[in-house]
Order: C-alpha cells, then sequence, then structure tokens
C-alpha cells in the first residue's frame, strides 16, 4: 500500500485512489482522419515499462481529481505528482533515481534480494 | 523425564487445566499449549503434512513447523502453533491430520508409499485419466494429506486500527529495549511493538547475559519498561505481531486481544494495526536453524535455544538428560543451566574440531563427568514414536547412546523476513553463516543480532552509532555475560547416513515433509533456480515458511551445484511473516457490514406486501411480489406479466442513476459522450441514449432529458450509475478542459416510478386530475414539470414494457404517500406491483435490450440493429470511429434476434448455445459449430409459448430460418424459427395508445 500525494489533497493511502493506465496519450482531435491502425494504437496499445513510468491517477474516493505522476514501477517510488494541465517532467530529472530495488536487469522479477 | 525450573518468574502458580485429545491436564496460567504438554511429558503432538510421520514439538516460537493443533474452544480454530498459543483453563485442544487417533494413524502408510510422494508428485502421478483429479484424487489428498479443519459458527469481530507515527520498533528484547530508552521524552512518536506479553527477548530466554549495568536482566527489563511507559511519547503493543512490512514503510501488525484468556463472544478477539511510519527499527533478532540428519523429525528432537526457553522463561524442563548436538558456541548457557539445576546431559556432540571448542565448555564437561564427542556428528536416531537410541559418528566409529530427547543447534539466522520484505538487500556472513541485511531500500534501520551482530559488547556502539541519525538521546549498555562473547560455528548442514530404509528419512522442511533426497532429485530433474526448486518440490512453502530450515537448503542446494550460496540467492520472503486470519483481514466488513444496503424510500411498503427482493449493485430491488404464500417465482412473474399488459402495473425505479449535467457547454458535451444527437432535439423531450466505450462497445444505456441546451438529465443502469458519472468526469478533466460542463449525481435526490399499462392514463387522471394526459397535451418521450402538494414533481411519457406509460420523479420525502395515493387510486382498474423479474420479461417481449444481458461488453449498436440511434451527421463521440473498424463493420458478427419455438411447448433456456445439429452426439469428438447463445429466455404469459432473444453470428440475414438451441441436459435440441426481436405490438401502437 503505497502513498500517493494528491497535488489538491495532500498524502492519502493508495487505497483512496484508482490508478488510470499511461498519461499523455491524448485523445485525437478528429478521430475520422485516422487510418484503422492510428486509432487502433490509440485505443489498444499502452506502454507498460519496468522503471520510469508517466501514469494517471484519480482521488476516486475524496476530490475525484485526475493529476499525472511519475513512478517507478520497479520500486513503487513516486518520483513526481503534477497536475493535467502541467508540463510533461523531462525523464532525465529522473535519471539519478534508484533503477531497482537490487539493481536487477530490466527485464524480469523484482525479486532478487541477495547483493551481489 | 521433565524437571522443572523453580526460579522462572514468567509462569503464575495458578492451576488451570486443559483437555488434548480428550485428555485432562493441568498447566500453569501463562503456559503456552506446548509447555503445558511437556510439562506433562506429552511429547507426540501431531502428524506431519504428507507422509503422516509422528511429530512432536520442535521449537519455542513463531518458528514451529510441526506442533500445529486445533482448538476446538475456539470455534474449531486449525493449524494454530502450539508454542505460541497461551493456555487457559477449559480449553480444549485436538490434534491434526491423523485417523482414527493420534497414536493409531491409518495415514501413515504415506510413509511407505513415500516413492510416490516424491518432489513434483502432484505433478507426475495425478496426470489422467480424465477426471480423475476432480473426482478421485484431489479428495483424496485433501483427506489424507494436509492439515486441520476450517472453523465453523465463527463471526469474527476483529477491529482495525490505524497508526501515523515517526518510529517503529519491531521486537522488543535487548536491542529494541535499548533503542526505545534513545527516544524517551524525545519529540518522535514511538511504537515498540512485541510478540510475546513481556519484555526482554534473549534476557529471559535464557541466562546469557549476568548483568546490565549493574542490574539483573529482569532489573534492567523493569527499569526500562517504566521509563518507557513513564515517557509520553512511546507506546508499547505486548501481544502483536507484525507480519507485513510494506512499500512507504506501511506496517501490519496482528494484536491477540485474548492471549491466554478465553474469547469473549461480544468482544474483538484480534486487532489488525495498520501502521504508517517514517523509520522502522527491525528488532526481532534471530531464529535458530537445525541439522538435517537421519530421522531429524522424531518427536524428541528439539532445537537448543528452544530447550533453553522452555527452562527460563517457562520453567519447564524437558527432558533431564537430554542429549546436546551442535556445530557452535551458542550451547554453552544451556550446558550451564541444566548442570545448575542437577540435570546432567547424556552427552555433548559437538562437529567443531577439539582445539575450536571453548576452554570452559570442554572444562564443564569434563568436571561434570558428560560423554563428549568432538569433531563428531549425529548419524541418526531411531524410536518408535519418539526417539530412543541416538546413533553418533565420529570418524569412522558409531556410537549409539539411549536418551528419548536430542537438542540440536545448526547455527543462527538473523530474522531478515521483514527486511527482505522492504525490499531491503540481504548479504552472506561467511563469520555466521547465514544472510545478513545489507542495503535497506527503505527508512530501515535493522540492530543486534537482526543486523547479524551476535555481539553483546557492540550493541551499545552499534545502537548509538546507527541512530544517531535521528535526534535521540545517548544509552550506555554495561554487559557482563555468563557465555563467551566470540560466536564459534563451523559449517554443517546435513550429516552423512549410515542406514538406507524407506522409513528413515533427512528432512529439510518437517513442515512440507521435504526430505533433503526430493532436493537432489529436483536438481537432477532440472529444476536447479531456486525458486522453481521450492515449487517443485514444496520447499519452504508451509505455513512456518521454513523458518529454521530454508537457509540450511539454500546451503545444501548450492553445494549440489557447486556454486557460492550468494549466487543461488534466497527465495522470495512474502508477506504475511506469520500465518495471519482472515477473520482478522475482515475486520468488522462481514455478513451485513461487508457492504452497504441501499434501498429505496419505498422498501418498508414492498416488506408489507410481500415482495421478494434482488440485489443489483448494492440496491435492494424487488424482484417479484408474492401474491399467496406458495406462489412460485415463475407463477408470480407470469400473473405480473399478464396482468399489466391487461390493466396497468407500478415499478419502483428509484435505484436508476440519475445525473445531472448543466453549463455552457453541456449539448456539446452530451453529443461527443453519447452515440445519439441531440442537437436538433427540442426542449422538454426525451430520447433513450447509448454511451460507448472508445473500443466502439455498449457500455451503459438510459434515457435523456433534455430541459434546455444547458441542462440535461441523464439516467443510467441501476449498477452503471456510478462508472458512468466517473466516465464523463474523467473526459471533462481530462480531454475536454476547455468544456464548462457541472456534473452531479441526483439518484438519491428522487423516488421514481414506472407506471405502464393499458389503464395507465385513467389511474394518472385520476391521481393527477390538473394534468392533461390526452396524446396531443402530453405525447409519448416528452416530460413536464408540476407542482403537485407542497412539493414538485417531474412525469415523463416513457416505456420499458411496451405499453403506455409515465415515470414520475418526486422526492423521496414524499414518494411513499404518493405511491400509497397511486395505489388507491389505482385498485378499481386493478394496477398492480411488479418486479425486476417482470420488468425483464415484458421487455424480452418488446425486444429492449438489457445491457449486460443482450450485451457483454463486445456488442456495438449495430450488432443490436440500433443504427438509429447512431448521430452519423456528428462529426465525433466516444468510439464512433471504432464503428467502422474492420472488426466492428463484419458482416458475421453476432447479431441480436428473436427466437421463436417450432413446437410452442419447449422452453428455450437463456445462455444456450445455437446450433445446426437436432441432436448432440453421445459422445463428443469434434468440436461443434458454435453460432451464438440465448441472451434472454422467458415464457410469455402474454403470446403464451417461450420466446427468446439471442445473440447469433450472421443473425440479420437469417431471418425465417431454422435452427436448434441446446437443452439442460438432454442431447436432443429445440427447434426454433429466428425471428425479428419484437414479439409484441411491432406497430407501437400500445406505446403510443
Ligand atoms: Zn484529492
Amino acid at each position: 500500500m503505497i502513498l500517493i500525494k494528491c497535488p489538491y489533497c495532500g498524502y492519502r493511502d493508495q487505497s483512496e485512489f484508482t490508478s488510470g493506465g499511461e498519461a499523455h496519450v491524448i485523445r485525437p482531435k478528429n478521430p475520422q482522419s485516422l487510418s484503422d491502425k492510428d486509432w487502433g494504437e490509440y485505443v489498444f496499445y499502452r506502454n507498460n515499462p519496468k522503471g520510469i513510468f508517466y501514469e494517471r491517477w484519480v482521488h476516486s474516493h475524496g476530490c475525484k481529481k485526475w493529476f499525472n505522476v511519475v513512478r517507478n514501477t520497479a520500486t513503487d517510488q513516486i518520483l513526481k505528482v503534477y497536475k493535467v494541465n502541467e508540463k510533461r517532467p523531462d525523464l532525465s530529472e529522473f535519471e539519478n533515481t534508484l533503477k531497482s530495488p537490487s539493481g536487477e536487469p530490466l527485464v524480469g522479477s523484482g525479486n532478487f534480494a541477495v547483493k551481489k | 523425564m521433565t524437571a522443572i525450573n523453580n526460579d522462572c518468574q514468567y509462569i503464575s502458580k495458578n492451576k488451570i487445566s486443559f483437555t488434548f485429545d480428550g485428555k485432562i491436564y493441568s498447566a500453569y496460567d501463562g503456559d503456552t499449549v506446548a509447555s503445558a504438554l511437556l510439562r506433562n511429558n506429552v511429547r507426540l503432538v501431531g502428524r506431519s503434512f504428507k507422509y503422516h510421520r509422528p511429530r512432536g514439538i520442535y521449537t519455542c516460537g513463531i518458528e514451529e513447523p510441526n506442533a500445529l493443533v486445533q482448538i476446538i474452544s475456539e470455534h474449531n480454530e486449525p493449524n494454530t502453533r502450539a508454542t505460541i498459543k497461551r493456555v487457559y483453563d477449559g480449553m480444549e485442544i485436538i490434534s491434526q491430520n491423523r485417523w482414527p487417533s493420534l497414536r493409531h494413524d491409518f495415514g501413515a502408510i504415506n510413509n511407505i508409499l513415500s516413492p510416490i510422494f516424491s518432489a513434483g508428485f502432484y505433478y507426475k502421478t495425478f496426470m489422467g485419466p480424465k477426471g480423475f483429479w476432480k473426482n478421485l484424487y484431489e479428495p483424496l489428498i485433501r483427506r489424507s494429506a494436509g492439515l486441520g479443519k476450517p472453523p465453523k459458527n465463527f463471526r469474527s469481530k476483529s477491529t482495525h486500527q490505524y497508526h501515523n507515527t515517526d518510529v517503529v520498533i519491531i521486537g522488543a528484547g535487548l536491542s529494541g529495549l535499548a533503542a526505545a530508552k534513545k527516544f524517551i521524552n524525545t519529540k518522535y512518536k514511538v511504537l515498540l511493538i512485541e510478540q510475546d506479553c513481556y519484555l526482554g527477548g534473549i534476557l529471559k530466554n535464557s541466562n546469557k547475559v549476568k548483568t546490565i549495568n549493574e542490574l539483573t536482566p529482569q532489573e534492567w527489563i523493569s527499569e526500562t519498561e517504566e521509563l518507557i511507559l513513564n515517557s509520553k511519547n512511546i507506546t508499547i503493543l505486548k501481544n502483536t505481531l507484525v507480519t507485513t512490512y510494506n512499500f512507504t514503510n506501511h506496517l501490519i501488525a496482528l494484536e491477540d486481544k485474548f492471549a491466554g484468556k478465553k474469547i469473549e463472544l461480544n468482544k474483538s478477539e484480534l486487532t489488525l494495526h495498520k501502521i504508517r511510519t517514517s523509520n522502522t527499527i527491525i528488532t526481532n533478532g534471530h531464529i535458530e536453524r537445525f541439522i538435517s540428519f537421519r530421522n531429524n523429525d522424531l518427536p524428541g528432537v528439539m532445537l537448543a535455544s528452544s530447550f533453553e526457553k522452555y527452562i527460563h522463561r517457562y520453567g519447564v524442563v524437558p527432558e533431564k538428560e537430554p542429549v546436546i548436538f551442535t556445530n557452535n558456541s551458542s550451547s554453552l548457557s544451556l550446558l550451564k543451566k541444566l548442570i545448575s539445576l542437577g540435570c546432567k546431559p547424556k552427552a555433548y556432540i559437538d562437529s567443531r574440531k577439539k582445539d575450536n571448542i571453548e576452554t570452559e565448555i570442554k572444562k564443564i564437561l569434563k568436571d561434570n563427568d558428560i560423554s563428549f564427542f568432538s569433531d563428531a556428528e549425529i548419524e541418526g536416531c531411531d524410536g518408535n514414536k519418539k526417539i530412543e537410541t541416538i546413533t553418533i559418528r565420529q570418524g569412522k566409529s558409531f556410537t549409539k547412546l539411549k536418551s528419548s530427547m536430542l537438542c540440536v543447534s545448526g547455527g543462527y539466522n538473523p530474522d531478515i523476513h521483514l527486511f527482505t520484505q522492504s525490499k531491503g538487500l540481504v548479504k552472506w556472513d561467511k563469520n555466521i553463516l547465514s544472510f545478513k541485511p545489507d542495503t535497506p531500500f527503505q527508512k530501515t534501520i535493522t540492530l543486534g543480532s537482526t543486523s547479524g551482530n551476535y555481539n553483546f559488547k557492540k550493541l551499545c556502539d552499534e545502537i548509538n552509532e546507527k541512530l544517531s541519525i535521528l535526534k535521540t538521546k545517548k544509552v550506555s549498555l554495561d554487559i557482563n555475560l555468563n557465555v563467551p562473547n566470540k560466536f564459534s560455528i563451523n559449517e554443517l548442514w546435513e550429516t552423512k547416513k549410515k542406514n538406507n530404509s524407506n522409513w528413515s528419512k533427512s528432512f529439510i522442511d518437517l513442515h512440507n515433509d521435504v526430505t533433503i533426497k526430493d532436493l537432489k532429485q529436483a536438481i537432477t530433474e532440472g529444476f536447479d533456480r531456486i525458486e522453481h526448486l521450492k515449487r517443485y518440490t514444496t520447499n519452504s512453502m508451509g505455513t512456518d515458511q521454513g523458518k529454521i530450515s530454508s537457509i540450511n537448503s539454500l546451503a545444501i542446494v548450492s553445494k549440489m551445484l557447486k556454486k557460492e550460496i550468494s549466487e543461488v540467492g534466497t527465495t522470495t520472503y512474502r508477506p504475511p511473516y506469520a500465518p495471519l486470519s482472515f477473520a482478522a483481514i475482515a475486520g468488522r466488513s462481514t455478513y451485513e457490514f461487508y457492504d452497504p444496503e441501499r434501498k429505496t424510500s419505498i422498501h418498508s411498503w414492498h416488506l408489507k406486501n410481500n415482495a421478494v427482493f434482488e440485489d443489483v449493485g448494492q440496491w435492494k430491488r424487488p424482484w417479484y411480489f408474492k401474491a399467496s404464500e406458495n406462489e412460485t417465482m415463475y407463477q408470480a412473474v407470469q400473473r405480473e406479466s399478464k396482468m399489466l399488459r391487461e390493466n396497468a402495473g407500478i415499478l419502483d425505479g428509484s435505484t436508476l442513476g440519475k445525473i445531472e449535467i448543466k453549463g455552457r457547454d453541456a449539448l456539446e458535451f452530451m453529443n461527443l459522450m453519447y452515440t445519439n444527437a441531440f442537437s436538433k432535439m427540442k426542449a422538454m423531450t426525451s430520447r433513450y441514449a447509448m454511451m460507448l466505450g472508445e473500443d466502439g462497445m455498449i457500455k451503459d444505456d438510459g434515457i435523456i432529458c433534455k430541459i434546455s441546451d444547458q441542462h440535461f438529465i441523464a439516467t443510467t443502469t441501476s449498477s452503471g450509475a456510478p462508472k458512468v458519472l466517473a466516465d464523463m468526469e474523467e473526459y471533462l478533466q481530462t480531454e475536454w478542459p476547455h468544456l464548462q460542463v457541472f456534473l452531479n449525481s441526483i439518484t438519491e435526490q428522487f423516488s421514481t416510478f414506472n407506471i405502464s399499462g393499458p389503464k395507465t392514463r385513467e389511474i394518472m387522471m385520476k391521481v393527477f386530475p390538473d394534468i392533461d394526459f390526452s396524446n396531443d397535451a402530453f405525447p409519448f418521450m416528452t416530460f413536464k414539470n408540476f407542482d403537485y402538494k407542497e412539493t414538485k414533481i417531474r412525469i415523463m411519457r416513457a416505456s420499458f414494457t411496451g405499453e403506455l406509460g409515465y415515470e414520475i420523479y418526486i422526492p423521496p420525502k414524499f414518494g411513499l404517500k404518493l405511491w400509497e395515493e397511486i395505489f388507491s387510486c389505482g385498485k378499481e382498474y386493478n394496477l398492480i406491483p411488479y418486479g425486476t423479474e417482470t420488468m425483464h420479461l415484458l421487455r424480452a417481449e418488446k425486444g429492449y435490450i438489457v445491457i449486460g444481458q443482450e450485451t457483454d461488453g463486445t456488442v456495438t449498436p449495430i450488432d443490436l440493429n440500433y443504427n438509429w440511434m447512431i448521430g452519423k451527421n456528428k462529426k465525433d463521440f466516444i468510439g464512433k470511429r471504432s464503428l467502422s473498424r474492420p472488426d466492428t463493420s463484419r458482416e458475421d458478427r453476432k447479431q441480436l434476434v428473436g427466437l421463436s419455438p417450432i413446437n410452442k411447448k419447449d422452453i428455450i433456456e437463456e445462455g444456450q448455445h445455437i446450433v445446426e445439429l437436432n441432436e448432440l452426439p453421445k459422445k463428443i469428438t469434434n468440436p461443434i459449430k458454435y453460432l451464438g447463445h440465448v441472451s434472454s429466455g422467458y415464457h410469455s404469459p402474454n403470446l403464451n409459448h417461450s420466446i427468446g432473444l439471442a445473440m447469433i453470428k450472421g443473425g440479420k440475414n437469417l431471418l425465417g430460418q431454422k435452427f436448434f438451441v441446446t437443452a439442460t441436459g438432454k442431447t436432443k435440441n429445440i427447434p426454433v424459427e429466428i425471428v425479428k426481436p419484437v414479439f409484441i405490438d411491432p406497430e407501437n401502437k400500445r406505446l403510443t395508445s
């Protein structure tokens, strides 16, 4: 159970929030002009990286506001929280953060517990 | 034989009695089940998981793999650790996993059959034939292997408690108390959590420490506890076990409110503490590990420090003349204590070379004339349901000893469980031959033996140094010891077997009956990764999670693989640290408190009129009304459906979701959210509308009332309302923040009644004599607001039954009164109340769909022939683009049709398949071509035969064709004709009458 800082309410327990998947996926302005492939990409395809991920959360059992979060999916650390109308922070901002608990490879389990 | 240690201060002199397997025993207040049984010389307490081998008490704590018992007097609570559970007067306990009795267990035959139960036996033995798993193997395994039986008639009153704190100290032993002392009267809010009912840990479990700051350990504990209690910032939780260490320093701890007492039914027996902290200090010590040798599971084998704990903590010497087997220096204190009590160990076997063994040990052994074997090991032990003989190997010679108890020490493991749960990294330490915490991942500090520091003299410096990052006081510990300060250990995980027989086994996991042979076999079969090996052999997967043995298995496996142990790694330690009962997790969220019940303002009337309720989301909705005691649901629904089409019926539709949409851009917003076009729609009219997902699939439906371009009211399905509102809100906030629209859930602001049937107009005119209900003044799909008595109402002309109908909206405060008024006016017209089942039947006759019945997340409006609802000229709406995707516009998609049985007596059942065969083969060898399924099936009382709605591949082009519908328990299928999905009033004459 992680702690999430709602930009409007402050730190609250994860159970008050709902995850909304990848952030910065903008609904096309004119869907009819898109090819089937491009529209399919928008509707069905999302990134699911191990590591730094830009994602959306909503304070569903609170102020009901949507906001964006930068989270490391390998460590569950929340690196940044920002409002929907704020600029997407650059990836370089998070370069020096811990990549994964034990520095394991980019793909694979996050379960290694022994220091090499 | 057992003996008593009269110096023990932790056991009261109050005698109590309890029963074990029906026999009465006496014990003292403060005893655990295990110490009480040992006090009574009971050593056989259970049967093992797989082989039903006799098992005794192996440890004196949470790490116990064997002594699991069932507490009859606590709702049959199973798998209770006898080494933790305290006894009380009148407690009833039975042993587990044996039949017919503990001494004569039929399942012990499994031990003889053990070759088929070896590693991976589930996967190999029970492969076939088909059906055997479900009907034979599984029930057999469940009966013969396993643990206790589930509790019964149990209603938990557990509660949850939340904490926000600065520091949590886990474990109030020597390190924990010293650490807590540093926080006394500081600005930090501290929680000190102890699993036992006494503080002190090793100080009360052994006599290793002689004095601290010139006080006896007991004096120092009391002094420290008092200082802590007097400080305002530290809270102590006793009888509380931290089971879980989550991300963001979130801890879960379980407090047993009735430890050592009989549970009172009206009080909460467990408290689950949910703790959010800034810093966590782990001082939960270490756990002794065993050594594998032949029959190392026989009752009578016990870990040496547990044996020592029974003497100090519970005042019971489990055996006066035990044999001690060790590979390290820690057993000196046990040796000393036994001598001081006048007990004399039978023999002392140390795997270390004579020169490496402490001089003091050698002196005591010599002075007391105790058999001493250095550079030696236990080959194995033998006996019938208990140890009778012990075989010692020293070089090439073997010595047999007669004894009934063997104390074993294979060294100590820092208790890294919680540290690794927190995602901290551990490292192999060659000096203690174990893993110890290395890099914390969160704000976690480990102190004392948890951190791998077995040196008492260095403890004070460690605490002061590691806690220097916080503003705490300096603490000083001047510790005098009864034992050498230096810890010495010789690597030994398993001993060599001399005898080989089916019965003789060297266990690596006592709880799950895993042997060293199983590990070897798994590796031979290619399971050489530790996580695979664990699952294949079930090693360390028991409820004890291999606390006394998992490191041993890693060491043994690393030797088999010729790898370093750090290369092999550990398996993942997962929460909970020890079993956590579901009752504690559920807390008060049980039975009627599990989920709120929502009731309409008419609920009391429904109760009075014999409504049978259906759960729709959280709502209680009348399903049907019983006209008489013996009326079945089928009869009631047939009656209600027929009466409504002949006269009139009324439904409590208050549960229907209602959302108010207001604002400058409300019209544009509605045009985007729904498929329909609202621009040309006149004010004060309403329209049936659909909401899609971006994938083009139907998500919800409802009636949209347009009050003006800036004001709409949308109704939703009863269970879909929260999701629809959340979706609207999401689009407004994230995609169209430029739209000025405000949303408000108004579901509970209105009681809603749907009244329909041919006599409806007469009834409405009688209830509302001032309103003109004529077709011209009040046409279909329009609505109007009226003053009614001291309130306002809205009436809409709409229908979900296909009959002339009106929907009445009134504030709930006045709802029941109006409902009763309608009934008194409707009496002469035979007005009936009806429930959701009749509503479903009537709408099916009319061919109206129900979300979640005809649709299942893969259905578009085109599939339902609802093209007329799609605003084709609209530039965009949610899901529009997807309706022209190649897959969505396929001709052979499943489409809505009606089904009419050719033989009018046949019954079309919901959920059945539609096929081309008139009869299914007796034995199905090839797949049968599947065309679709029956989404709704009812007997229509108005047509007097069965009808169905179905989703069939390419259904639109199949009208008039004959297919077959499968039937429950029959191979003969029902012939049906594909018809238009409208069975009653296709011309809408009734609807617009
Ligand atoms: Zn908020």
